[in-house]
């Protein structure tokens, strides 16, 4: 366990938001300068971003055409 | 002036009829999104087919409570959101009873050291993962957390739109989400390298 001063510990904070792009000029700067200097934590930022791309592309699945034709028959206007 | 009233009248219908028409249009156009949000919130495709079949019908009947202009995709999935609370397929479980979760780096760290042996590239390690792996621990987290993760992380949708679709407070988004990604992280290593050792 590292202590309350430890900048990775920082670094892993702040990576959900920033990754969600929600950090403010001075947060992400902060995170930046922690990364460029820092592999351990550059990792697995990397990973992270690799890791949401993953997730969704792996839960995407297709709707079947029969849902389409289905949903489409439910208008009223027709 | 009768007889303006009784000119506009048809017109107005004409009208309507043309609104009704692009709201359904635009609506259909939206379904493989609407459904690739909704098929990963309930456990099976014939669940979400149904629930796509209710959230249409409804959104067909109610079309008029639309506002031309805003978010569509938002408000249909704000119908289903609801629809699938209401027919109570889901247990609505305190956020604060569940298990505290690793921290953000959990996953990567026991991938790394589980391949260790291997020299694996650390570029690829998420490559260890398969998509088998990834949609069963998503089903794994509990509902309130997986919803949001669910809308922002596979639907795209802003913490604000989640927010609203939920009908919770921008911050219970932010929580929610923030937990839920740690415990999606623990459902993926137990699954991709086994139980903690």
């Amino acid at each position: 366990m590292s202590g309350c001063g430890d900048p990775c510990d920082k670094c892993e904070q702040l990576m959900q938001p920033y990754l969600d792009r929600v950090l403010d000029e001075a947060e992400r700067a902060e995170a930046e300068s922690h990364l460029e200097a820092c592999g351990y934590c550059a990792k697995r930022f990397r990973f992270e971003e690799q890791l949401r791309q993953f997730v969704r592309s792996a839960c995407c699945e297709e709707m079947r055409p029969e849902l389409g034709a289905k949903l489409a028959s439910l208008r009223t206007s027709a | 002036m009768s007889e303006m009233a009784r000119d506009s009248e048809p017109r107005r219908l004409a009208t309507d009829v043309r609104d009704r028409i692009r709201f359904e249009e635009e609506a259909l156009a939206l379904s493989d999104q609407v459904y690739r949000v909704a098929r990963r919130m309930v456990s099976s495709r014939d669940e979400a087919e149904d629930l796509m079949q209710e959230t249409y019908a409804r959104a067909f009947r109610s079309w008029r409570s639309y506002s031309p202009g805003t978010n569509l995709r938002a408000w249909l999935l704000r119908i289903l959101t609801n629809l699938n609370i209401d027919r109570g397929r889901r247990k609505q479980r305190a956020p604060d009873t569940q298990p505290l979760e690793e921290g953000d780096y959990y996953l990567y760290n026991r991938l790394e050291a589980a391949s260790r042996d291997g020299n694996a590239d650390e570029d690829r390690i998420v490559e260890r993962l398969s998509q088998d792996d990834i949609v069963g621990a998503l089903s794994a987290v509990p509902h309130d957390f997986r919803d949001v993760i669910v809308l922002v992380d596979i639907g795209d949708f802003t913490y604000q739109d989640a927010a609203q679709i939920l009908d919770i407070p921008i911050g219970t988004v932010m929580s929610r989400l923030h937990r839920g990604r740690r415990i999606l992280k623990q459902e993926l290593a137990e699954r991709a390298v086994g139980g903690v050792t």
